[in-house]
């Protein structure tokens, strides 16, 4: 039986290994040269010496030079990177939903499943390598990803709790990897025609990764808030703490959402048309500026329990998937 | 006499419309039969019932005593062919064996080899590209190289020209002689039938119409010419199958029970496709057509 799942998708197999290793030889070059550049502009000593606390002092380097110096030369590196939130969907596309689908299509189910197996075990054997394979795909593109973008998101481009950039690296993209390839098996037991399996494949992909990135991801965990009051602020956030800030903006004394969306820092001995620090625009004594944030310690944590959501989406629609085979003829 | 496949009130529905109905039937071990109905009447509904892909909604199926369906017991004492004789396209006949060899318990794979070069069919080139009729012959040895004690093919020579069909119906009666396989087969194409399949199961609207030894149900069956008008049908007629009438003249195709002596009527010898269309013409109304009905001209 595994024999025949090799001899059935060896051709799969070879293109998918090609196309990871045109990506190697895309991604290992461009990654060494931003690993360096990142070191020799001091970038990488920089980051370290400020931690990853949400706050550090207001007298502190936060990089701010040597990290426009970076993006400006690798800013495009990040937009080659969003090119590569599509490549789970792909797997999904071109192993799971043919899987079944092309056999039931061809009609060659009836051959293999009047042979001496029974469809149980047909099922968990072509399922298995298949995701076997996703999952050997995925860990190699969710590590090397991680490895690439680590320069990009440091330097403060994006964090790494931005959409794209936790999509692409770390365990998360494995569970999209092999929810879209049992999708993709799922849709091929209910519509067994390759197209239309593949259709509902991308559909249902998409809307499942939208839902919940907006919907549930910010959630995961109860968020933080973080004040920093307007003037004598003694501390300023921190860009290598790399926190994922999901709303910010200054409110009044008594919490009243004044300005959303801004923040103010003034200095303290500042003289001129900026000296009234807000006053101008309305800000009375006791505002402050606020954010609601998600720690970036948690990064790991919630890659956990995104990349957990969908490996357990991913084994419910394999169940389903065995319970309709059996009703295929 | 052993009984192969049995089936008892059989039915199977697809969503509210019943595929087959009420299937009773046996089929007796060492025969070749054919199934036979139009297009639409459940024969691949019964075949795949029998060889365990569809588990029946109504009544039961039994191959060798068992129920098939999600039972590998009785699956490797099935040789199957479906409709299309569906191969893997990109496989050779060589890796569609070794296959075989691979899922089967019991796989004859030399037997395999040994009638694709006795045919003259190349090993070592992608079924895809071989001739219609050249996939069915690899897709009945593979079906034969697990030892079947009962082989069921579904339509084998529906898409195949005549030659070629001719032929596969050869390599069928030989592989049968030699192996004493039990075969159904079912077809449309009533003209291959007769050389072919010494037992008879006519299947329409779902339901059975017919079983019984080819020899026997022509034995049994006479067509009757005689006066329009007259009398009821002659002592020895169990049964009018179906009646068609000139101004004359009726002509009468019957299931006899005894000689028929009657010097009104004149008794001609039938022929295995006079009898099929005979009984898949009956299925047009309800049930068989009773003497009463029959005797009531227009």
């Amino acid at each position: 039986m595994i024999w025949l799942t090799w001899r059935q998708h060896r051709k799969q197999a070879l293109f998918t290994a090609i196309g990871l290793a045109i990506l190697a030889t895309f991604m290992i070059p461009t990654g060494l040269a931003m690993r360096h550049t990142f070191a020799d502009k001091g970038l990488a000593d920089c980051v370290r010496a400020l931690g990853t606390a949400s706050l550090v002092p207001a007298s502190a380097d936060t990089c701010g030079k040597a990290s426009a110096e970076f993006n400006s030369q690798y800013g495009t590196m990040s937009m080659i990177g969003i090119l590569f939130l599509v490549l789970p969907l792909l797997v999904g596309l071109f192993w799971g939903a043919p899987l079944v689908a092309r056999e039931v299509e061809a009609g060659t189910h009836r051959m293999v499943w009047t042979q001496g197996v029974s469809r149980r075990h047909w099922a968990m054997v072509k399922f298995g390598v298949a995701g076997a394979g996703a999952l050997a795909t995925a860990v190699v593109y969710g590590l090397g990803m991680s490895w690439w973008l680590t320069p990009i998101s440091q330097a403060g481009q994006h964090g790494r709790f931005n959409v794209f950039f936790f999509d692409m690296q770390g365990p998360a993209p494995i569970g999209y990897t092999l929810l879209a390839v049992a999708l993709g098996v799922f849709a091929g037991t209910i519509w067994p025609k390759v197209l239309p399996a593949m259709t509902a494949t991308l559909t249902g992909f998409v809307g499942l990764r939208v839902t919940l990135t907006t919907l549930a991801r910010p959630h995961y965990l109860p968020a933080r808030t973080l004040t920093l009051p307007i003037k004598d602020a003694t501390v300023q956030t921190n860009p290598a703490a790399e926190d994922w800030i999901l709303s910010y903006g200054i409110r009044d004394s008594s919490g009243r959402m004044l300005t959303a969306n801004a923040q103010m820092a003034c200095a303290p001995d500042a003289t001129g048309p900026g000296a009234a620090c807000g006053a101008d625009l309305g800000l009375g004594p006791g505002s402050y500026n606020w954010q609601l944030y998600q720690p970036g310690d948690r990064f790991w944590l919630f890659q956990g329990i995104e990349a957990g959501i969908f490996v357990a989406m991913a084994a419910l629609l394999l169940y389903l998937a065995v319970r309709r085979i059996r009703r295929i003829a | 006499m052993d009984i192969v496949l049995e089936t008892d009130q059989l039915g199977k529905r697809y969503g509210r419309a019943w595929a087959l109905r009420d299937c009773s039937l046996r089929l007796p071990a060492g025969r070749v039969a054919a199934l036979v109905g139009p297009n639409g009447a459940g024969k691949s509904t019964l075949l795949h019932l029998a060889v365990g892909l569809l588990r029946p909604d109504a009544g039961a199926v039994r191959v060798f005593g068992q129920a098939p369906y999600d039972n590998i017991a009785v699956l490797s004492d099935i040789g199957f062919v479906a409709q299309d004789t569906p191969l893997y396209r990109d496989f050779t006949a060589g890796e569609l064996f070794t296959m075989g060899a691979k899922l089967n318990q019991r796989f004859d794979l030399a037997m395999a080899h040994h009638r694709l070069t006795q045919i003259g069919i190349p090993r070592d080139k992608a079924v895809g590209k071989l001739s219609g009729g050249q996939r069915a012959q690899v897709a009945l040895a593979l079906a034969m190289a697990k030892r079947p004690r009962l082989l069921l093919l579904d339509e084998p020579v529906a898409s195949i020209d005549p030659l070629a069909r001719r032929e596969f119906l050869q390599a069928l009666i030989g592989v049968v002689a030699e192996t004493g396989t039990t075969v159904l087969l079912s077809s449309h194409l009533l003209a291959d039938l007769e050389r072919t399949c010494d037992y008879l199961i006519v299947l329409h609207t779902s339901q059975v119409r017919l079983t019984g030894g080819v020899d026997a149900l022509i034995a049994g069956h006479r067509q009757l010419v005689g006066p329009r008008h007259g009398d009821r049908p002659p002592s020895g007629v169990a049964h009018v199958v179906r009646a068609t009438h000139t101004d004359r003249q009726s002509t009468l195709l019957v299931r006899t029970d005894g000689p028929i002596h009657d010097p009104a009527w004149t008794a001609h010898d039938v022929t295995l496709e006079d009898i099929i269309l005979a009984y898949l013409g009956d299925g047009d109304t309800q049930s068989g057509r009773t003497h009463a009905a029959w005797g009531a001209p227009a």
